[in-house]
């Protein structure tokens, strides 16, 4: 059995729990302008945009060689629930005969869960596979530490690209980790890393802060969303996105766990009462949220022709006005043109800027 | 010897070059066509200034619209905007007190929504170009009817029809299914431009509070067909400003203005001289990894100025 896995955000943390329970891993390669292209080429046409691209990934897998996928499903109506199924499908017409093992929230579907935790367990003790899964979430929970401080720093680093840096080895030495003692000095290595990082002083009342909303995969994965965390760091914007791995894990791994997810959907409650699949609730949860945190704005980002987040975009006017926080919501799709996008994330950066210094006329940047 | 402030906006369909004197009063401005060459028109806007006014002292240049990243590096500018902070600032000066900017250009469109002269919020079109003077232009050429005359001409019209707006491939097919009932060409010209005018604030004005006044400029803002429109669905409190065509230049020369001035540096304007150097932008696919960038190089007399399109930064950083 050969192992892969959708692409998205760290994936070498799924990397290391199939390691750690003596499978055989292949990585997919990250999300390039091939893998778009054999998406889409394969893809129903009107499909979201994070399908065409895993379909990519998929393929691109299988060429090096996997025989099995493991991957998560979706809840509600959202098209993601169908994911496994439409990608098993194509796969098979193309000639390519693979095996799917698809986890849904551990609530949806307690008997196929366990089936597959059975088949991804192999000979391997329960007491084994806790014990991983328990080192693997400790791992995230690092990872999502030191990359929040990242987003924070890129935006006051004095050389530009020191962070990005700092973040490409982290991704690396993380497949080096296995146990809990290597992970501790792995945490120290990188923290005292980030504490070297030099930094320009910035006034208080200079500083932006920026919210990043939307559909979990166009959230988390930087080589699909045009690396928006960098560009804005890069405008010497402080960024925090919605989805974190660690927080996934918790609110879909972990049973019974009260979790910030639940904290989240109860702040969304308001806004949309209903639970309509994918992660606009969420959306509208994690607005209020910042707002509670003093963000300055909000960047929403949607897949092109996404259900829950075409219901989110539509109540954002409302929700801007009654919390008093900007929102910019940005379509994404195959295009690679960004110098449309640039130049609203660019003016979007101006109007928070006057907003807080609540100056007549425009800031200048140089 | 006088001195200015130059602004240079390079968008999909125009190039505008601007100067302002001390004041912010625009003195001079070009606009032309930029039929695909950036480089060549912003020289040929920059030699019209310099042959009108030999001997003045530049202290600061700005850029913006699409092309402003290679306008930026070829002149040297002080300060590159993105087009939308531009047409908010040059609005606030030319139009007291604007609430509401419309914008219509080449290729793309824009709201810009101001308080106390402050921009609050915006919206760009996303998918369509129905809405942007490049169809009207593909459409006065299908009807044999110069651009110039298509808004008076739709002023004339008796009748109203309805075309449908939302996409330029059913405006067109519900355009010759009116012609082949028998409407005049102003009746149906007159349609186009209201339907543009209504998708236009579907697309773009959706849920926003539009509130007057109203600004209304861009190359599109000449046609006269699409401002008695643009009456009928907002109301009559809509100025088009009296150099419409060039406020993202006025925009960025006066954005340069402020910077130079608050700022007390000297520009980096490589002066009228740079029009005689030689600006050769070139693209390569880096093959370092699978993303293969696409990325532009520019060289100036031979020498490399600026790299970018990167998504590591690789080549942008290598400078």
């Amino acid at each position: 059995m050969k192992i892969s896995f959708p692409y998205m955000g760290v994936p070498f943390v799924y990397k290391k729990v199939l390691e750690l329970l003596g499978h055989d891993v292949i990585m997919p390669p990250r999300p390039s302008q091939r893998t778009i292209d054999l998406g889409v080429k394969y893809s129903p046409e009107f499909a979201c945009f994070p399908l065409k691209v895993i379909m990519g990934s998929y393929i691109e897998a299988i060429k090096m060689g996997a025989d099995t996928i493991v991957t998560s499903g979706g809840h509600g109506p959202c098209r993601a629930g169908f994911y496994g199924e439409n990608h098993q499908q194509t796969l098979k017409q193309l000639g390519y005969d693979v095996d799917f093992i698809v986890f849904d929230g551990w609530r949806d579907n307690i008997k196929r869960n366990i089936q597959n935790v059975r088949k991804i367990k192999g000979k391997n003790s329960i007491f084994k596979v806790y014990k991983i899964v328990r080192l693997v979430y400790q791992m995230l929970q690092v990872v999502d530490s030191l990359e929040m401080r990242i987003q924070t720093l890129r935006a006051y680093e004095k050389a530009k690209g020191t962070c990005n840096k700092i973040w490409d080895a982290i991704q690396r030495k993380l497949d080096e980790v296995e146990t809990k003692e290597q992970l501790e000095e792995f945490k120290k290595y990188f923290y005292d890393q980030l504490d070297r990082v030099e930094l320009q002083e910035v006034a208080p009342q200079e500083k932006i802060r920026i919210g990043i909303v939307g559909e979990i995969y166009v959230v988390m994965e930087p080589s699909i969303n045009m690396q928006i965390e960098k560009v804005l760091g890069d405008m010497g914007v402080e960024v925090r996105r919605s989805q974190y791995l660690s927080q996934w894990v918790e609110h879909n791994m972990i049973p019974f766990k009260k979790t910030h997810e639940d904290e989240i959907l109860k702040k969304g409650e308001p806004w949309i009462e209903i639970s309509i699949g994918g992660h606009a609730k969420q959306t509208m949860g994690h607005i209020v949220d910042y707002k509670q945190q003093g963000f300055d704005g909000i960047i929403h980002l949607m897949p092109f022709a996404c259900l829950p987040e075409l219901i989110s975009q539509g109540i954002m006017p409302k929700i801007s006005e009654e919390l008093d926080i900007p929102v910019l919501t940005i379509p994404l799709d195959e295009q690679t043109g960004l110098a449309n996008n640039l130049t609203r994330i660019e003016a979007f950066v101006d109007l928070l800027k006057n907003k807080k210094n609540n100056q007549h006329k425009t800031a200048v940047i140089a | 010897m006088g001195k200015i402030f130059i602004g240079i906006d390079v968008g999909s369909v125009s190039t505008n070059v601007v100067a302002i004197d001390l004041s912010g009063n625009l003195i001079f401005e070009n606009y032309q066509r930029t039929n695909g060459q950036p480089i060549a028109s912003v020289k040929r806007g920059l030699g019209e200034l310099k042959k009108e006014y030999e001997n003045v002292e530049v202290l600061g240049v700005g850029a913006t619209g699409s092309g402003r990243q290679l306008a930026g590096v070829m002149v040297g500018a002080d300060i590159v905007k993105n087009e939308i902070t531009a047409h908010a600032v040059a609005s606030i000066q030319e139009v007291p007190g604007v609430r509401t900017i419309f914008e219509i250009g080449g290729q793309d469109s824009k709201i810009i929504i101001l308080q106390d002269e402050m921009v609050v919020d915006f919206a760009m079109n996303t998918v369509c170009a129905a809405g942007t003077g490049s169809f009207l232009d593909h459409q006065s050429e299908r009807l044999g009817i110069p651009i110039e005359e298509f808004g008076d001409m739709a002023l004339t019209a008796q009748k109203d029809v309805r075309i449908a707006g939302r996409c330029t491939v059913f405006a067109e097919s519900d355009m010759i299914a009116k012609q082949q009932f028998g409407f005049s060409k102003a009746e149906i010209i007159n349609g186009l431009c209201q339907a543009l005018v209504r998708n236009y604030i579907n697309n773009l004005g959706r849920g926003k509070k539009l509130e007057p006044p109203f600004a209304f400029q861009g190359g599109v803002a000449a046609n006269k067909g699409i401002v008695a429109a643009f009456k009928r669905e907002v109301g009559p409190d809509i100025t088009v400003p009296e150099h419409h065509k060039v406020m993202g230049a006025l925009g960025a020369a006066l954005l340069s203005k402020e910077y130079i001035t608050q700022s007390k540096q000297k520009t980096t304007f490589r002066g009228f001289e740079s029009l005689d150097m030689e600006f050769t932008p070139s693209s390569f696919d880096c093959t370092g990894c699978s993303n293969q960038c696409e990325v532009i190089k520019v060289e100036a007399d031979g020498q490399v100025i600026a790299m970018w399109g990167d998504r590591c930064g690789k080549w942008t950083n290598s400078l």
